[in-house]
């Protein structure tokens, strides 16, 4: 059976335990927030003992199903004060799966300046001192732990924004080929792994079994038809493999809802040239790869890696909302030092979204002009550096709208806003307003025809039906984190009802359990009640989940406003 | 004569700067009124080629009216994203609008 391990960072020592029944069915983001709503007083500072930091791979993670390999990372949010779950790929998902690790857990924290990495093998932990490495840039110390571990060890690893227990601070984790472009970003919880003093974990699981499966044969019949669903759909199957998520970058723009000069419009007259279509030419042209996954299994391999013009790695993982952060939101329109910004937060570990989403209001109040992608490149290489005005920046936008005096600050719990303007994509909007998460976009993301249960055809600009549908996307959404699942699977679900029957039928082989679709609605609404529950807890009331002022104004080009009442909002999140 | 603003995304995009049609913000021309059926036949796009299109931003059918200052966008089947049923590209019984086109 599966244990959870449990790290004290004060005395340095570990220990396995059975899980309690109450945890025993649970896996990914239904386990850590569980966990947390269980072990983490509501009220305590994030960056105290007190907090917890839980990894824990999904309920498929680590068996053969593609796709599979996510691994949802847990703990109050520094940034918002509420409960956070940040879901990542890369190798330590389905490397703690083999082990037989169903949660890892880091607890209680060091004296001030104590610096340690985890070593995970089977058979062996070992808490290491970590001084040599203080201030090492994440993408320097996955090549170190490579080194001195093993290739292609599992690493999760937090760089000076996390060591400096800054809000926008991610772990970074090693993608297959060694590069630190895949993020637990959202919500700062790389600094709740500085405060713990822990610079890296390793997960070496050299000598592990395979996971259990309890019916092999069905396993594999499911398994088969999943992987041909997920190849043979065109999103998953062509479109993100050409073009990655900045695909959607003109899609956007077009509806008219691609954030521009911090939310003042929905179109970029420049949305061409930082267009995922831009992106593969220079791919294609310069050397790169053009479609890559983030972890072992996955046949969408969204991802790619980009080069400059000399041929040399910039960056890899470079995401729609990435591009949209650090382009249309602060007026910038060369692609290439977009992607030298993405790698600056890879290097330092922070969040891509918050990071450029406070770029574009470190221009809103005058520190450097609107567009000047060189002098945000040299502000953001302050972080890096631990100067005073580089901590303001990599504390996100909220910290930094207030440090400048800004009137326009697009967050909701503090969470800095994602790429779709919720005047011109309302159901994204109801999400940003109620999920436990601050403004989220992946919390609300789809799945499959059978779980929606409204009616007639969905207008982006118009209130009806926007919130029934933003809370049908959440429960699905949690579903989908809680079995190990890349987020991405939704789109061919969504359009394949048998998608959501074969995710069922997969963990049913897993673990010989009958479970039905029914039980993934379950799941993730007893899911998003733990992550309510805890917020209540810690103080959060309706008044938090509302959009800024900003956002009644009238936005073009569709001129929409902003026009939930609380009251309508409500419906989201009661079950 | 009318003009318009035509994209077109994806694949497409590729596909048509091949053929060496413009269709970047590209101003073309067009007899007003036309649907976009028939202003798309004229580009040798067809039903087939699509998954939905823009005009004036939001998704519309192939039988739309088009008329002067209109934008007109195209994109062929790929697109990621809760954004296919948000934007209305999808309705709830997971038809795509393609039927509708």
């Amino acid at each position: 059976m599966a244990q959870i391990l449990r790290i004290n960072t004060r005395e340095k020592t570990s220990v396995f335990e059975t899980p309690p029944a109450d945890l025993l069915a649970l896996g990914g983001r239904a386990l850590t927030s569980r966990m947390i709503l269980n072990e983490v007083p509501p009220t305590c500072h994030p960056l105290s003992r007190f907090n917890k930091l839980i990894f824990a791979p999904g309920l498929l993670s680590g068996s053969p199903a593609a796709n599979s390999g996510r691994l949802s990372v847990g703990g109050k949010s520094p940034l918002t004060g509420g409960i956070k779950e940040s879901n990542t790929g890369g190798l330590v998902s389905q490397k703690l799966a083999r082990l037989g690790i169903q949660a890892l857990v880091l607890e209680d924290k060091p004296e001030a300046g104590e610096s340690s990495i985890v070593v995970i093998r089977k058979d062996q932990v070992d808490i290491l001192p970590a001084d040599e490495y203080r201030g090492v840039t994440t993408g320097d110390m996955i090549e170190k732990l490579w080194d001195r571990f093993g290739k292609r060890v599992g690493v999760a690893v937090i760089g000076p924004a996390g060591e400096q227990r800054l809000t926008a601070a991610s772990i970074q984790f090693a993608d297959p080929k060694g590069h630190p472009g895949r993020a637990a970003g959202r919500g700062g919880l790389g600094a709740v792994m500085g405060s713990k003093g822990i610079k890296a974990i390793v997960v070496d699981d050299t000598g592990a079994d395979k996971v259990f499966l309890h019916d092999a044969e069905a396993f594999k019949a499911a398994n088969k038809k999943w992987a041909d669903l997920l190849l043979s759909h065109p999103v998953s199957g062509q479109g993100l493999p050409a073009y990655g998520t900045a695909v959607l970058v003109n899609i956007i723009n077009e509806a008219g809802a691609f954030p521009t000069k911090n939310f003042r419009s929905g179109r970029f007259d420049k949305a061409q040239d930082i267009s995922g279509e831009t992106m593969a030419e220079n791919i294609e042209k310069r050397g790169g790869v053009v479609t890559e996954g983030c972890h072992p299994g996955c046949v969408i391999r969204c991802s790619q890696v980009y080069h400059d013009k000399d041929n040399n790695y910039l960056t890899s993982g470079f995401e729609y909302e990435t591009i949209w952060a650090f382009g249309a939101h602060c007026m910038i329109s060369d692609l290439d030092d977009i992607a030298r910004l993405d790698r600056l937060c890879d290097d330092f570990g922070l969040d891509t979204i918050e990071t450029g989403v406070t770029i574009g209001i470190a221009m809103e109040g005058g520190l450097i002009p609107w567009g000047d992608s060189k002098a945000a490149i040299e502000l953001l290489k302050k972080v890096g550096q631990g100067d005073p005005l580089g901590k303001i920046i990599g504390n996100g936008a909220a910290f930094t709208g207030q440090a400048l005096g800004v009137d326009r600050v697009p967050v909701v719990k503090r969470q800095a806003l994602p790429a779709y303007d919720p005047r011109a994509v309302k159901a994204v909007g109801v999400t940003y307003a109620t999920t436990p998460m601050g403004a989220d976009h992946t919390a609300g993301y789809g799945v499959c025809q059978n779980i929606l249960s409204v009616g007639g055809s969905i207008d982006p600009l118009k209130k009806e039906n926007n919130v029934e549908i933003s809370k049908d996307l959440q429960i699905a959404t949690a579903a989908i984190d809680a079995a190990g699942l890349c987020l991405f699977v939704a789109f061919p679900v969504l359009d394949r009802p048998e998608g959501l029957q074969l995710i069922v039928d997969m963990l049913n082989a897993r673990y010989g359990i009958s479970l039905t679709t029914d039980d993934v609605v379950k799941l993730g609404i007893s899911i998003l009640k733990d992550e309510l529950e805890f917020n209540r807890q810690a103080g959060f009331t309706k008044k938090d989940d509302r959009l800024p002022d900003m956002f009644k104004e009238t936005f073009p080009p569709h001129n929409t406003t902003w026009d939930f009442t609380d009251e309508e909002l409500e419906k989201a999140t009661s079950f | 004569m009318a003009t318009l603003t035509f994209n077109a995304f994806s694949f497409l995009q590729k596909k048509l700067k091949a053929r060496h049609v413009d269709c970047v913000n590209a101003p073309l021309e067009f007899t007003e009124g036309q649907t976009a059926a028939e202003v798309l036949k004229t580009l040798g796009i067809g039903p087939e080629d699509l998954e939905g299109l823009f005009v004036n931003g939001r998704i519309a059918g192939l039988h739309t009216r088009l008329y002067h200052g209109d934008r007109l966008a195209v994109f062929p089947p790929g697109t990621p994203g809760p954004y296919r049923l948000l934007l209305g590209l999808v309705n709830s019984r997971g038809e795509t609008k393609n039927e509708d086109l």
